[in-house]
């Protein structure tokens, strides 16, 4: 799939929850070829080199009819505070789309879930609507949601997921709304209580949540698909900035990197040294703006 | 100038001679931004580069530093990659067979732990068809072994530029850091060395913490400063090369625009290397490709080489033409 630099129409933007915000982009080149976990690099200063790189988003939602996709994101520092102020009808380069998408399940696979925290579940959504879809051509195919945040006014509203037959389930840490826990708790009380062990998990949130989920999935023999981040300089593969450790297939104690942009950001969970990953630091929003 | 005198509505030449290197125009890619250049056939054509010099190559292939490895900074960007390469023997077998596809002239970025290194690097590559030049890395900060190491001690940067000098007959460029004292003194060594070309600036040593976390913001600790920053830097660096020896120049160092590049040109770099702008936008090399040649029709020139090097650092104030020129 070729990659595009296109400069895109910001046609809207909205606060969805707490510090979250989704915007609406018209870049019909990008969108035409872009699939459910691949990324697009937004550049965020409207002229100037500051902020100097691109950030990365995955897609959110994709609109191929109307050539546009929506990203969501979390104000987390200088460059997505920008974002958020940006105003509809002003434009952003942005090259995409970029990276690996999440692979289908496979023929025998009948029970999936996804797993998102917080943020995470900015390209589930996309993906959820795939798995909808491809639920409803067979009456024994069932995909589970597992959705936590660290409390409801951080929990993104799902649109139309849930009643395309996704059996959603919410937790958050403080009890606000679902159960109180985490996603993890989540999986485990569902399994329990359907007696339906997954046999396909597709995650993506903060470090701590994606480890636990590689580690669940693990001991349960459940194949994980992961979505991953990364600080990021190109997006292209180009600078090799973006890199994670990466397990050797041969021998642990050999340094081995994959890279977010061009291996990923979709990853085996097996593919993953999880105990040498590093989370990304996050700003306290006081400081964000200042 | 045409015949007719109407060179300036025809094409501006744009062809430069860097010693033995004939290129075809001034704007190539900076190593360790371009990747090995497959990465930007989606966004440009190569073979319109001046030369797309590669990332840069070690005999065995290298892992890399921990991420992180990038962090931005004030108009640029820290990095410490540590020379992630895959390696002499897959760059020969998968990379270069597809830059010579592309037509593209290539330059291949060398770097090693020891002289013999980078002197079995040269040899290795020697009878490689494709490749226009090699480019001797002792500038990288990132690593502990090589790379700055021989790039800090004028001693050091002539026998890594001679030994790989005594094993290729391809024109040789020896790229220059410029977290040096005196950056005229190491130009000198390699030119003395044996070096054709100069190219300079590596990235600038640099730092950056978390204040809430309390972490370093690189797994490495320290990185090299990139990007529009280091302008003003990597500036001086070339003037004062440019000044110190007679062999040809190329200017590296937050070239963002063609404008940025001139800048380069007017002090004397008969060429310039585009490095983290390609990281933000892919087309900033054939961007500045075309806005150079926009300048010198503007101009009225019919060569970029009439415009290199043209400084002027006469007097600006006739009445202060004493202490201009003054010994003092």
């Amino acid at each position: 799939m070729p990659k595009t630099q296109e400069k895109a129409r910001l046609l809207e933007t909205r606060r969805v929850a707490d510090d979250t915000h989704r915007i609406v982009l018209y870049a019909p080149r990008i969108t035409a070829t872009a699939r459910p976990g691949q990324f697009v690099m937004v550049r965020i200063a409207s002229e100037g080199a500051d902020p100097l790189l691109n950030r990365p988003f995955s897609f959110h939602r994709i609109h191929k009819d109307d050539g546009l996709f929506e990203i969501l994101f979390r104000v987390v520092g200088r460059g997505t505070w920008l974002l958020s102020q940006r105003k509809e009808g002003s434009s952003l380069d942005v090259i995409g789309p970029l990276g690996n998408a999440f692979p289908m399940p496979e023929a025998q696979e009948e029970i999936v879930a996804l797993a998102a925290g917080g943020i995470g579940i900015a390209p589930m959504v996309e993906l959820g609507y795939r798995l909808a879809d491809w639920a409803r051509e067979k009456d024994s195919r069932q995909v589970f949601l597992f959705y936590g945040a660290r409390t409801a006014s951080e929990l993104v509203p799902l649109g139309k997921l849930e009643r395309r037959g996704i059996r959603a389930s919410f937790s958050t840490d403080d009890g606000s709304r679902g159960s109180c826990g985490t996603v993890v708790d989540l999986m485990d009380q569902s399994v329990r209580e359907s007696g339906l062990l997954p046999q396909r998990l597709y995650a993506c949130g903060p470090l701590a949540m994606q480890a636990a989920v590689a580690a669940w999935a693990h001991e349960k023999d459940v194949r994980a698909t992961m979505s991953l981040e990364s600080v990021m300089a190109c997006g292209i593969g180009a600078c090799l900035g973006c890199a994670l450790p990466a397990a050797h297939p041969d021998d642990s104690s050999r340094a081995r990197h994959v890279h977010v942009c061009k291996e990923g950001p979709v990853f085996d969970s097996r593919k993953i040294l999880w105990e040498k990953m590093e989370p990304t630091p996050v700003r306290p929003l006081t400081f964000v703006c200042s | 100038m045409g015949k007719d005198g109407t060179h300036a509505r025809s094409a501006p030449d744009l062809r430069v001679q860097l010693g033995p290197l004939s290129l075809k125009n001034p704007v190539l890619t900076a190593s360790g931004t371009f990747g090995y250049g497959q990465e930007f056939s989606d966004f440009l054509d190569l073979a319109r580069l001046g030369a797309v010099v590669v990332k840069g190559i070690s005999l065995e292939p290298r892992p890399g530093n921990p991420p992180p490895r990038i962090a931005e900074t004030p108009a640029g960007m820290l990095n410490a990659i540590g020379l992630e390469n895959v390696g002499v023997e897959r760059f020969v077998a998968e990379k270069l067979p597809y830059l010579r596809k592309r037509n593209a002239t290539v330059v291949v970025n060398i770097l090693g732990n020891s002289e013999e290194e980078y002197a079995a690097l040269a040899e290795r590559l020697e009878d490689e068809e494709g490749i226009a030049a090699l480019e001797v890395n002792i500038s990288c900060p990132n690593v502990k072994e090589g790379g700055i190491a021989f790039g800090t001690d004028p001693r050091m940067a002539a026998r890594v530029t001679e030994a790989v000098r005594r094993k290729t007959t391809r024109p040789l460029i020896t790229k220059l850091s410029p977290n040096v004292t005196d950056i005229a003194l190491i130009a000198r060594a390699v030119e003395d060395a044996g070096t054709d070309i100069i190219s300079c600036i590596n990235t600038v040593s640099g730092m950056a913490v978390d204040v809430f976390s309390r972490r370093p913001k690189l797994a490495n600790i320290l990185g090299g400063l990139s990007g529009p920053a280091i302008k003003p830097v990597a500036l001086r660096c070339v003037y004062q090369v440019v000044q110190a020896v007679s062999c040809p120049v190329i200017g590296i160092g937050g070239i963002q625009t063609a404008l940025d590049a001139l800048e380069f040109l007017l002090v004397g770099a008969s060429a310039v290397q585009v490095g983290t702008a390609s990281l933000v936008r892919p087309t900033s090399a054939v961007e500045i490709l075309d806005g150079l040649e926009r300048f010198l029709r503007h101009q009225g020139l019919a060569s970029v080489r009439e415009y290199i090097g043209t400084l002027d650092t006469s007097c600006r104030f006739p009445l202060a033409e004493e202490t201009c020129a003054g010994d003092e």
